[in-house]
Protein backbone atom coordinates (compact mmCIF):
# COMPACT_ATOMS: atom_id res chain seq x y z
CA UNK A 1 0.00 0.00 0.00
CA UNK A 2 1.56 3.25 -0.84
CA UNK A 3 0.14 6.73 0.20
CA UNK A 4 0.96 9.08 -2.86
CA UNK A 5 0.99 12.67 -3.04
CA UNK A 6 -1.39 13.58 -5.19
CA UNK A 7 0.34 15.52 -8.54
CA UNK A 8 -0.70 18.52 -9.77
CA UNK A 9 -2.52 19.33 -12.88
CA UNK A 10 0.37 20.99 -14.34
CA UNK A 11 2.55 18.13 -13.84
CA UNK A 12 -0.30 15.70 -15.29
CA UNK A 13 -1.50 17.99 -18.45
CA UNK A 14 0.53 19.89 -20.55
CA UNK A 15 -0.95 22.96 -22.42
CA UNK A 16 0.05 21.26 -25.83
CA UNK A 17 -2.31 18.38 -25.19
CA UNK A 18 -5.09 20.26 -24.29
CA UNK A 19 -4.88 22.59 -27.64
CA UNK A 20 -4.36 19.21 -29.30
CA UNK A 21 -7.85 17.98 -27.77
CA UNK A 22 -9.16 21.38 -28.72
CA UNK A 23 -8.44 21.18 -32.29
CA UNK A 24 -10.39 18.20 -32.23
CA UNK A 25 -13.19 19.49 -30.61
CA UNK A 26 -14.45 22.47 -31.88
CA UNK A 27 -14.57 21.35 -35.92
CA UNK A 28 -16.59 18.49 -34.95
CA UNK A 29 -19.29 20.20 -32.59
CA UNK A 30 -18.58 23.75 -33.32
CA UNK A 31 -18.75 23.81 -36.77
CA UNK A 32 -16.09 22.96 -39.43
CA UNK A 33 -13.48 25.64 -40.23
CA UNK A 34 -14.16 26.91 -36.44
CA UNK A 35 -11.18 26.76 -34.00
CA UNK A 36 -10.20 27.49 -30.31
CA UNK A 37 -6.76 30.06 -30.97
CA UNK A 38 -4.46 30.34 -27.68
CA UNK A 39 -4.17 33.63 -28.29
CA UNK A 40 -5.59 35.47 -25.53
CA UNK A 41 -7.63 38.83 -25.70
CA UNK A 42 -8.56 41.24 -23.15
CA UNK A 43 -11.15 39.12 -20.72
CA UNK A 44 -14.69 40.64 -21.16
CA UNK A 45 -16.62 42.32 -17.88
CA UNK A 46 -19.46 38.96 -17.42
CA UNK A 47 -18.47 35.70 -18.14
CA UNK A 48 -20.45 32.35 -17.88
CA UNK A 49 -18.87 29.22 -17.79
CA UNK A 50 -19.94 25.36 -18.09
CA UNK A 51 -17.79 22.37 -16.61
CA UNK A 52 -17.66 18.74 -15.60
CA UNK A 53 -15.90 17.05 -12.61
CA UNK A 54 -13.46 14.78 -13.15
CA UNK A 55 -13.40 12.52 -9.70
CA UNK A 56 -10.47 10.09 -9.46
CA UNK A 57 -6.53 10.08 -8.63
CA UNK A 58 -7.05 13.75 -9.47
CA UNK A 59 -10.13 15.33 -8.76
CA UNK A 60 -11.60 18.77 -10.32
CA UNK A 61 -13.75 20.28 -13.19
CA UNK A 62 -12.89 21.13 -16.56
CA UNK A 63 -14.22 24.59 -17.42
CA UNK A 64 -14.93 26.66 -20.44
CA UNK A 65 -15.53 30.26 -19.73
CA UNK A 66 -16.42 33.39 -21.97
CA UNK A 67 -18.84 36.06 -22.48
CA UNK A 68 -22.49 36.09 -22.38
CA UNK A 69 -22.72 36.80 -26.01
CA UNK A 70 -20.03 34.44 -26.93
CA UNK A 71 -21.91 31.52 -25.41
CA UNK A 72 -24.64 32.39 -27.57
CA UNK A 73 -22.76 32.56 -30.52
CA UNK A 74 -21.31 29.21 -29.82
CA UNK A 75 -24.03 27.61 -29.25
CA UNK A 76 -25.73 29.22 -32.61
CA UNK A 77 -22.35 27.97 -34.54
CA UNK A 78 -23.27 24.04 -33.05
CA UNK A 79 -27.00 24.21 -33.55
CA UNK A 80 -26.42 26.60 -36.77
CA UNK A 81 -27.55 23.92 -39.75
CA UNK A 82 -30.51 22.82 -37.78
CA UNK A 83 -32.93 24.46 -36.33
CA UNK A 84 -34.65 26.05 -34.46
CA UNK A 85 -32.64 29.55 -35.05
CA UNK A 86 -33.52 31.65 -32.40
CA UNK A 87 -31.30 30.09 -28.97
CA UNK A 88 -32.78 30.30 -25.46
CA UNK A 89 -31.24 29.93 -21.81
CA UNK A 90 -31.59 26.26 -21.96
CA UNK A 91 -29.86 25.42 -25.74
CA UNK A 92 -26.62 28.03 -24.27
CA UNK A 93 -26.56 25.60 -21.46
CA UNK A 94 -26.67 22.55 -23.17
CA UNK A 95 -24.22 23.18 -26.07
CA UNK A 96 -21.62 24.95 -23.64
CA UNK A 97 -22.32 21.95 -21.19
CA UNK A 98 -21.88 19.44 -24.20
CA UNK A 99 -18.46 21.15 -25.53
CA UNK A 100 -16.86 21.34 -21.33
CA UNK A 101 -18.13 17.66 -21.55
CA UNK A 102 -15.92 16.50 -24.92
CA UNK A 103 -13.21 18.52 -23.50
CA UNK A 104 -13.76 16.71 -20.13
CA UNK A 105 -13.75 13.07 -21.45
CA UNK A 106 -11.01 13.77 -23.36
CA UNK A 107 -8.97 15.18 -20.93
CA UNK A 108 -9.75 12.60 -18.49
CA UNK A 109 -8.48 10.06 -20.65
CA UNK A 110 -5.25 11.66 -20.82
CA UNK A 111 -5.28 11.35 -16.87
CA UNK A 112 -3.03 8.61 -15.00
CA UNK A 113 -5.41 6.20 -13.10
CA UNK A 114 -9.36 5.52 -13.56
CA UNK A 115 -11.54 8.29 -13.18
CA UNK A 116 -15.34 9.18 -13.11
CA UNK A 117 -17.19 11.77 -15.17
CA UNK A 118 -19.43 14.28 -14.03
CA UNK A 119 -22.69 15.67 -15.67
CA UNK A 120 -22.45 19.00 -17.52
CA UNK A 121 -23.09 21.71 -15.09
CA UNK A 122 -23.57 25.86 -15.68
CA UNK A 123 -22.70 28.72 -13.86
CA UNK A 124 -19.69 31.73 -13.25
CA UNK A 125 -17.60 28.91 -11.52
CA UNK A 126 -17.39 25.77 -9.91
CA UNK A 127 -17.69 26.38 -6.71
CA UNK A 128 -14.71 24.59 -5.14
CA UNK A 129 -12.08 25.27 -7.41
CA UNK A 130 -8.46 25.15 -6.22
CA UNK A 131 -6.06 27.96 -7.16
CA UNK A 132 -3.00 26.29 -6.90
CA UNK A 133 -3.49 23.44 -9.04
CA UNK A 134 -4.68 25.18 -13.00
CA UNK A 135 -3.83 24.14 -16.00
CA UNK A 136 -5.50 27.24 -18.14
CA UNK A 137 -5.41 27.91 -21.61
CA UNK A 138 -6.24 31.24 -22.06
CA UNK A 139 -7.10 32.38 -25.87
CA UNK A 140 -10.32 32.85 -28.35
CA UNK A 141 -12.90 31.81 -30.45
CA UNK A 142 -13.79 34.22 -33.62
CA UNK A 143 -11.92 36.92 -31.71
CA UNK A 144 -13.96 36.48 -28.58
CA UNK A 145 -11.95 35.81 -25.31
CA UNK A 146 -12.61 32.07 -24.09
CA UNK A 147 -10.95 30.10 -21.78
CA UNK A 148 -10.23 26.52 -20.97
CA UNK A 149 -9.52 25.77 -17.63
CA UNK A 150 -8.68 22.73 -15.65
CA UNK A 151 -8.98 23.47 -12.24
CA UNK A 152 -8.48 20.88 -9.01
CA UNK A 153 -11.41 20.82 -6.47
CA UNK A 154 -10.42 22.12 -2.85
CA UNK A 155 -10.22 20.18 -0.64
CA UNK A 156 -8.13 17.95 -2.03
CA UNK A 157 -10.20 14.56 -2.02
CA UNK A 158 -7.78 11.83 -3.55
CA UNK A 159 -5.05 12.73 -0.68
CA UNK A 160 -5.76 8.96 0.98
CA UNK A 161 -6.21 7.38 -2.62
CA UNK A 162 -4.41 4.12 -2.34
CA UNK A 163 -5.78 2.08 -5.46
CA UNK A 164 -3.52 0.99 -7.77
CA UNK A 165 -5.47 1.25 -11.34
CA UNK A 166 -5.38 -2.33 -13.20
CA UNK B 1 -33.35 1.71 -41.82
CA UNK B 2 -34.40 3.79 -38.23
CA UNK B 3 -32.47 5.22 -35.65
CA UNK B 4 -32.72 5.96 -32.06
CA UNK B 5 -30.25 8.83 -30.99
CA UNK B 6 -29.45 8.99 -26.81
CA UNK B 7 -27.85 11.73 -25.44
CA UNK B 8 -28.67 13.96 -22.90
CA UNK B 9 -27.10 17.04 -24.98
CA UNK B 10 -30.06 18.32 -27.63
CA UNK B 11 -27.26 19.67 -29.15
CA UNK B 12 -25.35 16.50 -29.72
CA UNK B 13 -28.73 14.23 -30.46
CA UNK B 14 -29.24 16.83 -32.93
CA UNK B 15 -25.60 16.85 -34.45
CA UNK B 16 -25.91 12.80 -34.87
CA UNK B 17 -29.78 13.04 -35.88
CA UNK B 18 -28.76 15.32 -38.81
CA UNK B 19 -25.68 12.80 -40.18
CA UNK B 20 -27.82 10.04 -39.77
CA UNK B 21 -30.88 11.24 -41.38
CA UNK B 22 -28.63 12.41 -44.25
CA UNK B 23 -27.88 8.71 -44.94
CA UNK B 24 -31.83 7.79 -44.97
CA UNK B 25 -32.66 6.92 -41.33
CA UNK B 26 -35.67 7.78 -39.70
CA UNK B 27 -34.40 9.10 -36.78
CA UNK B 28 -35.90 9.69 -32.95
CA UNK B 29 -34.54 10.94 -29.94
CA UNK B 30 -34.34 10.38 -26.43
CA UNK B 31 -32.92 12.07 -23.66
CA UNK B 32 -32.08 9.61 -21.14
CA UNK B 33 -31.86 5.53 -21.28
CA UNK B 34 -35.07 5.31 -19.46
CA UNK B 35 -36.75 7.48 -21.67
CA UNK B 36 -34.61 5.94 -24.70
CA UNK B 37 -36.57 2.44 -22.77
CA UNK B 38 -40.15 3.96 -23.30
CA UNK B 39 -39.28 4.22 -27.17
CA UNK B 40 -38.48 0.67 -27.54
CA UNK B 41 -41.60 -0.26 -25.40
CA UNK B 42 -43.96 1.85 -27.50
CA UNK B 43 -43.07 -0.30 -30.25
CA UNK B 44 -40.45 1.83 -32.11
CA UNK B 45 -37.56 -1.07 -32.02
CA UNK B 46 -35.10 0.63 -34.64
CA UNK B 47 -31.70 -0.98 -36.28
CA UNK B 48 -29.77 1.18 -34.38
CA UNK B 49 -28.91 2.69 -31.15
CA UNK B 50 -26.01 5.63 -30.84
CA UNK B 51 -25.86 5.65 -27.28
CA UNK B 52 -24.52 8.60 -25.12
CA UNK B 53 -22.60 7.64 -21.90
CA UNK B 54 -22.46 9.85 -19.31
CA UNK B 55 -26.89 10.61 -18.73
CA UNK B 56 -28.62 11.10 -16.10
CA UNK B 57 -31.47 8.76 -14.89
CA UNK B 58 -30.37 5.86 -16.89
CA UNK B 59 -26.58 6.00 -18.02
CA UNK B 60 -25.66 4.77 -21.31
CA UNK B 61 -24.38 1.34 -19.87
CA UNK B 62 -27.49 0.71 -18.12
CA UNK B 63 -28.93 1.04 -21.28
CA UNK B 64 -27.10 -1.20 -23.12
CA UNK B 65 -27.83 -4.09 -20.31
CA UNK B 66 -31.50 -3.61 -19.98
CA UNK B 67 -31.91 -4.06 -23.93
CA UNK B 68 -29.71 -6.95 -24.20
CA UNK B 69 -32.03 -8.60 -21.40
CA UNK B 70 -34.50 -8.36 -23.67
CA UNK B 71 -34.95 -10.79 -26.09
CA UNK B 72 -37.22 -8.95 -28.64
CA UNK B 73 -34.30 -6.39 -29.02
CA UNK B 74 -32.01 -9.27 -29.99
CA UNK B 75 -32.23 -7.76 -33.90
CA UNK B 76 -31.15 -3.77 -32.81
CA UNK B 77 -27.17 -2.79 -32.99
CA UNK B 78 -26.18 -0.86 -30.40
CA UNK B 79 -23.51 1.76 -30.33
CA UNK B 80 -21.92 3.82 -28.07
CA UNK B 81 -21.04 7.64 -29.31
CA UNK B 82 -19.74 8.92 -25.82
CA UNK B 83 -15.94 11.09 -25.06
CA UNK B 84 -15.55 8.04 -22.29
CA UNK B 85 -12.55 6.92 -24.39
CA UNK B 86 -10.07 4.87 -22.06
CA UNK B 87 -9.91 1.09 -23.08
CA UNK B 88 -11.10 0.20 -19.90
CA UNK B 89 -14.56 2.03 -20.69
CA UNK B 90 -14.81 0.43 -24.00
CA UNK B 91 -14.42 -2.55 -23.07
CA UNK B 92 -17.16 -2.79 -20.52
CA UNK B 93 -19.47 -1.68 -23.36
CA UNK B 94 -18.42 -3.80 -25.68
CA UNK B 95 -18.64 -6.71 -22.92
CA UNK B 96 -22.22 -5.40 -21.43
CA UNK B 97 -23.46 -5.78 -24.98
CA UNK B 98 -22.49 -2.79 -27.30
CA UNK B 99 -21.54 -3.29 -30.79
CA UNK B 100 -19.45 -0.35 -32.24
CA UNK B 101 -17.89 2.85 -30.07
CA UNK B 102 -17.35 5.81 -31.30
CA UNK B 103 -15.26 8.58 -29.21
CA UNK B 104 -16.43 11.76 -29.31
CA UNK B 105 -15.39 14.37 -30.96
CA UNK B 106 -15.77 12.50 -33.92
CA UNK B 107 -16.72 13.52 -37.48
CA UNK B 108 -19.23 12.44 -40.13
CA UNK B 109 -16.72 10.42 -42.09
CA UNK B 110 -15.89 8.54 -39.08
CA UNK B 111 -19.91 7.70 -38.12
CA UNK B 112 -20.10 6.94 -41.73
CA UNK B 113 -17.22 3.94 -41.42
CA UNK B 114 -18.30 2.29 -38.35
CA UNK B 115 -22.01 2.26 -39.86
CA UNK B 116 -20.36 0.41 -43.30
CA UNK B 117 -18.54 -1.71 -40.54
CA UNK B 118 -21.73 -2.98 -39.24
CA UNK B 119 -23.56 -3.58 -42.44
CA UNK B 120 -25.71 -0.45 -41.44
CA UNK B 121 -25.12 2.28 -44.41
CA UNK B 122 -27.98 2.19 -46.99
CA UNK B 123 -26.19 1.11 -50.33
CA UNK B 124 -26.73 4.11 -51.98
CA UNK B 125 -25.36 6.12 -49.39
CA UNK B 126 -21.63 4.03 -49.26
CA UNK B 127 -21.86 3.76 -53.11
MG1 LIG C 1 -23.88 13.11 -21.96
Amino acid sequence: MTLQEAQPITTLLDTRTVQSIADEVWPSLVGDGEAFVPVPVPPPGDVVSAWVDIIGPWTGSVVVTCAPATAEALTESVLMTRPPTVVDAEDVADALGELANVLGGNIKSVLPGESRLGLPQMGVAPPHGRLDDVRSLVGQWRGNFLTITVQGAAPAPHAERDEVPL
Amino acid sequence: MRALVIDDSRAMRRIVGTILTGFGYEVREAGDGRLALDVLEEGYVPDLCCIDWNMPVMDGLQFVMAVRANPAYRQVTLMMVTTESETGQIVKALAAGAHEYLIKPFTADALRDKLALLGLLPEEVSA
